[in-house]
């Protein structure tokens, strides 16, 4: 459970990126989470695994909270929360299991960690991550050698095997061409459902948030402006949180054609 | 949207077997570090107990040194001058032979039987360390800085004419051909077509080599090529260690100074944006920004 | 006229071209005729600085009416009337003491450059309005200051070489002769415009110029670096010739029977320092770098911290520290060149490995910064993997360094082929000193090859 509590973030510069956000996310939701660029999406993400500090306000991650966490504490919670990217992060000269173990390395000791001697429980987790998306085949290859879809599943991977409660995916599918966007939205929404994992997607096109979102929270400049089920939601609602009419750039398969 | 059509992952691809290449490899890095340098501490009879007693020993020294010996400051501050001068006099010898070299090495400008031999040259300069060049220029022109500006800059000619022409062989040569193309003489490509492109380099590997020249330039002494190694060479052979303190401290402060201003203005060049220093913070208060139309 | 000539007359409206910004190139050959009217005029003159100033505001003012940087008979008038009443008292100042130049008289002579700086400056600044008054007042200071300098400096520069040094310090009155005023005039005049057209164009580059060509010719003279020593020294060259050849490849020992390997096996103790130095120094550099880098340090104090450090072990040279590991653990010890070796290669390593980790990506740092890891598994498993060709390349490159450092670090008696050649140079042994110096490039020359076609297949 995650609960936004008047959550306030203002950058280094006087910017306020995120103004008095409260709400509550249950297990096991599956939340889309859309605004224009700059309207606060990727900093919601990352206030709650305290990459981005909060300035106002609490952020609390099953009870916990991440407002002030000493360093340990934020790493423990840090390790319940997978986080995926939109430019992927993988580091391009490792191999993809080595970028899939990075997701569990908050689980081993830090001298198994230094010399590279994993264990083996922690290799199979790994492994199994990669089976989860489909592919182990590629364990053993650069990632810089992968598509960008298959980086993308490198990148779920490694939020798996962190074996998290919480996913939370900064615009997953924005470097990604229509078929594979939807291939990977797909597997977030299998692993949502077959592993009860709580899901929160930033994304920008809104066709895709409506095929795939329960929840849809709408975000602009920073304030939170809806709140509630997919299915509520219209063309008003849209244009409320993009604050004009919606345009093709706005949909992914009428930009992708 | 496609809708349906995979329900994929159900089915994953087999597991691969981990490769041993890489594990191979590391195991050969591992060894190709280890056996020389095994080879080398036995070499040099470095053993445990050495080690152990090193850093008592260099501790002595320096604490010896310190405080320093502040009424040769002057002494020192002007030898540490002497140092600077055969440095820069050095650099810009270097700067103005290599510039020249550095065309002619360059396989882009000059034909492949100038190039070659220019290269092997240059090299060759390059191969003997500073320290050599003025023992071997001693017995010609005597004890004294003219010795050691004369072996610095000469080294100097082969590191930055090497450094030239790999600048010159990297620029874009885009520009060039659109000038060959519309008439212009080999010396008007230089001028306008490489000259804009290489130039911000050139002058920052001059700016650099001048730092390393202030460094060599400072313990050419020692042989008895001017500067202020001489000082520091003597007073820890007869171990006035507050004396030594003091000309170290002198030369570490000096170079850290020039490394400063030098590294600066360096990486200005390079961007080629105003500088946000207090120069042109000056410079903006008596200019105005933008030139009137003239009648 | 017909038809088609007066189709082709497009109707071009003035206002929309944009001034053309000025251009460094002009106003540098305004520089040095400026600097040559005051050095003509300082020949002239020879003391007399009202002529002095006369000729070098003729030849001022014409160089700005060429260039176009000043139009009207007023300008030219100001900038010769200015120059002759200013450069008149400079000469008088130093007419009066008539020998070295000490603070005061400088001081007071150079008062007087104000007076043809301030016209220049008011000159360029009416005529093109690219700079305001306040800049009048720099270009003024400007010329004031580098006079002061260059009269300090007068007898660095060669002006008051023919004077026997000697004599000037013993205080005897020499009378300062046409040169010191034509070479002063010349670079006060270099330095002066180049300051105030540098404000006009907005570069540094003109003053940077001009205070190079300065510098470098004061420079050179303090060392006893002419071009007339040079071209007079050049045949000597013939010496190096008859001492060093043909080289003596052995030589009987201290115990004076003949040696073997004297030459080779000093050379493998270099080589064995230069890889203990690499090794060890790269090893400790690899923390320190990670450290020195906004990347991925800890908090602003370790990076700081850090940075200092390396910059520090950077400022000592090699030899020096060859010096103090000599005077600490012994002389003639191989092991206190390694160590100096070791700081060389620390410092070297850690500089360039620090700047390559401020440029790597981010974004794999924050995705496993974000899984939960340690500072020090984020490093290893995000920053680590991308640095780590560059790093084995720079390691091979201070591994060539080190070979070339460590051959002299022998001659003040840390180990290694230095030391035998440090024996042979003390007693003027020059063909022995060939041999050996033929082996130490023959090393170095066959090492860079090796390293350099390794590094290319790595990056």
């Amino acid at each position: 459970m995650i609960e936004f509590d008047r959550a306030t973030v203002i950058y280094p510069g006087g910017l306020k990126a995120l103004k008095d956000i409260s709400l509550t996310i249950e297990d096991g939701e599956f939340v889309v989470v859309v605004g224009l660029s700059g309207a606060g999406k990727s900093t919601m993400l990352r206030v709650i695994n305290g990459l981005v500090p909060l300035a106002e306000g609490s952020v609390k991650v099953n009870g916990q909270e991440v407002r002030g966490a000493a360093a340990g504490d934020l790493r423990d919670i840090r390790s319940d929360i997978g986080m995926i990217f939109q430019t992927f992060n993988l580091v391009n000269r490792s191999t993809v299991i080595n970028n899939v173990l990075a997701g569990r390395l908050s689980m081993v000791p830090r001298w198994r960690s230094t010399i590279g001697l994993w264990p083996k429980a922690d290799v199979e987790v790994a492994l199994q991550s990669l089976e989860r998306v489909g592919i182990v085949d590629k364990a053993y290859e650069r990632a810089s050698n992968l598509s960008g879809g298959q980086q993308q599943r490198v990148g779920i991977a490694r939020a798996l095997a962190q074996e998290p409660e919480l996913i939370l995916a900064d615009e997953p599918v924005a470097s990604l061409d229509p078929v594979t966007s939807h291939m990977v939205m797909r597997d977030l929404q299998r692993i949502n459902r077959e592993l009860g994992i709580t899901t929160l997607i930033n994304l920008h096109f809104l066709d895709l948030a409506r095929a795939y979102g329960q929840r849809l929270i709408g975000l602009r400049d920073g304030e939170l402006v809806f709140d509630g089920d997919i299915a509520d939601v219209d063309e008003d609602v849209f244009r409320g949180i993009y604050g004009r009419a919606i345009t093709p750039e706005d949909l992914l398969d009428a930009a992708g054609t | 949207m496609s809708s349906t059509v995979t329900t994929q992952a159900s089915k994953s691809p087999p597991r691969p077997q981990a490769p041993v290449g890489p594990r191979l490899i590391r195991w050969g890095v591992t060894l190709i570090i280890l056996i020389p340098f095994i080879w080398g501490a036995l070499g040099l009879e470095i053993s445990p107990g050495r080690i152990a007693r090193a850093p008592e020993l260099v501790w002595n020294i320096v604490s010896a040194m310190f405080p320093p010996d502040w009424s040769i400051l002057g002494r020192s501050m002007d030898k540490m001058l002497e140092s600077l001068y055969i440095a820069w006099v050095a650099t810009i010898i270097g700067a103005m032979f290599s510039f020249v070299f550095g065309f002619l090495a360059a396989t882009n400008m000059a034909p492949r039987w100038i190039a070659t031999p220019i290269r092997a040259l240059l090299s060759a300069i390059r191969a003997f360390p500073e320290l050599v060049l003025a023992i071997m220029l001693i017995p010609a022109f005597g004890l004294g800085a003219f010795t050691g500006t004369l072996a610095l800059g000469l080294h100097s000619i082969g590191t930055l004419g090497k450094l030239t022409s790999e600048v010159i062989e990297g620029i874009d040569e885009g520009p060039l051909e659109a000038m060959k193309s519309a008439g212009g003489t080999k010396l008007s490509t230089i001028r306008f077509g490489v000259l804009p492109q290489a130039m911000p380099n050139i002058l920052a590997y001059w700016l650099y080599r001048f730092e390393i020249n202030v460094r060599a330039s400072a313990v050419l002494g020692i042989i008895g090529a001017g500067g202020i190694g001489a000082d520091l060479f003597s007073f820890l052979k007869f171990r006035d260690f507050p004396q030594a303190g003091m000309t170290l401290l002198v030369v570490m402060v000096t170079v850290l100074l020039i490394d400063g201003v030098s590294g600066a203005v360096r990486r200005r060049i390079i961007s080629g944006e105003p500088g946000k220093g207090p120069v042109s913070k000056l410079m903006g208060l008596v200019r105005t920004p933008r030139p009137a139309p003239q009648q | 006229m017909t038809g088609p000539a007066e189709i082709t007359t497009f109707e071009i409206t003035p206002s929309e071209r944009p001034a053309p910004p000025p251009r460094s190139g002009p106003f540098f050959v305004v520089v040095l005729l400026i600097g040559l009217g005051f050095g003509v005029g300082g020949i002239i003159s020879g003391g007399a600085g009202v002529v002095w100033g006369l000729t070098g505001g003729v030849l001022a003012a014409t160089a700005l009416r060429w260039r176009g940087q000043s139009s009207h008979p007023v300008d030219a008038l100001a900038v010769v009337f200015a120059s002759a009443l200013g450069l008149g008292w400079s000469g008088w100042a130093l007419g009066e003491r008539g020998s070295s130049v000490e603070g005061t008289t400088a001081l007071l002579a150079a008062v007087g450059w104000l007076l043809p700086g301030a016209a220049i400056g008011f000159v360029v600044w009416r005529h093109s309005r690219r700079l305001r008054l306040a800049s009048v007042l720099v270009s003024a200071v400007g010329w004031a200051l580098a006079a002061f300098f260059v009269f300090l400096w007068a007898e660095g520069l060669g002006a008051v070489e023919s004077l026997s040094r000697t004599a000037v310090q013993a205080g005897e009155i020499v009378e300062l002769t046409g040169t010191f005023y034509a070479t002063t005039g010349f670079f006060i005049a270099l330095i002066g415009a180049g300051v105030t057209f540098a404000l006009l164009v907005g570069s540094p580059a003109l003053v940077a110029v001009a205070g190079s060509i300065t510098f470098t010719l004061f420079a050179a003279s303090q060392i006893g670096f002419s071009l007339i020593k040079v071209t007079s020294e050049i045949d000597k060259l013939n010496i190096l010739a008859q001492e060093f050849w043909p080289p003596e490849w052995t030589w009987p020992n201290l115990t004076g029977q003949p040696a073997e390997n004297q030459i080779l096996e000093p050379m493998v103790e270099t080589m064995q320092i230069a890889v203990v130095g690499a090794t060890v120094g790269c090893l400790i550099a690899l923390p320190l770098a990670f450290l020195a880098s906004k990347m991925t340090t800890f908090n602003l104090p370790t990076f700081w911290g850090s940075r200092f450090f390396m910059n520090v072990i950077r400022a000592i040279p090699d030899l020096f520290y060859a010096m103090i590991f000599v005077s600490a653990v012994g002389f003639g010890s191989p092991f206190a060149g390694a160590l100096a070796m070791i700081m060389f290669s620390l410092g070297i390593m850690a500089k360039l490995l620090s700047e390559t980790v401020d440029g790597i990506e981010p974004g794999p740092l924050e995705a496993s910064r974000a899984t939960g890891a340690r500072h020090s598994q984020v490093v290893q498993y995000s920053a680590m993997p991308q640095v780590l060709p560059n790093y084995v390349a720079y390691a091979l490159y201070i591994f060539e360094l080190n070979i070339r450092a460590s051959v002299v670090i022998g001659i003040v008696g840390a180990g290694g082929i230095g030391r035998l050649l440090d024996e042979q140079r003390v007693f003027f042994q020059w063909d022995r000193v060939m041999a050996i110096v033929i082996v130490i490039w023959v090393s170095v020359i066959l090492i860079e090859a090796v390293s350099v076609t390794v590094r290319r297949r790595l990056v």
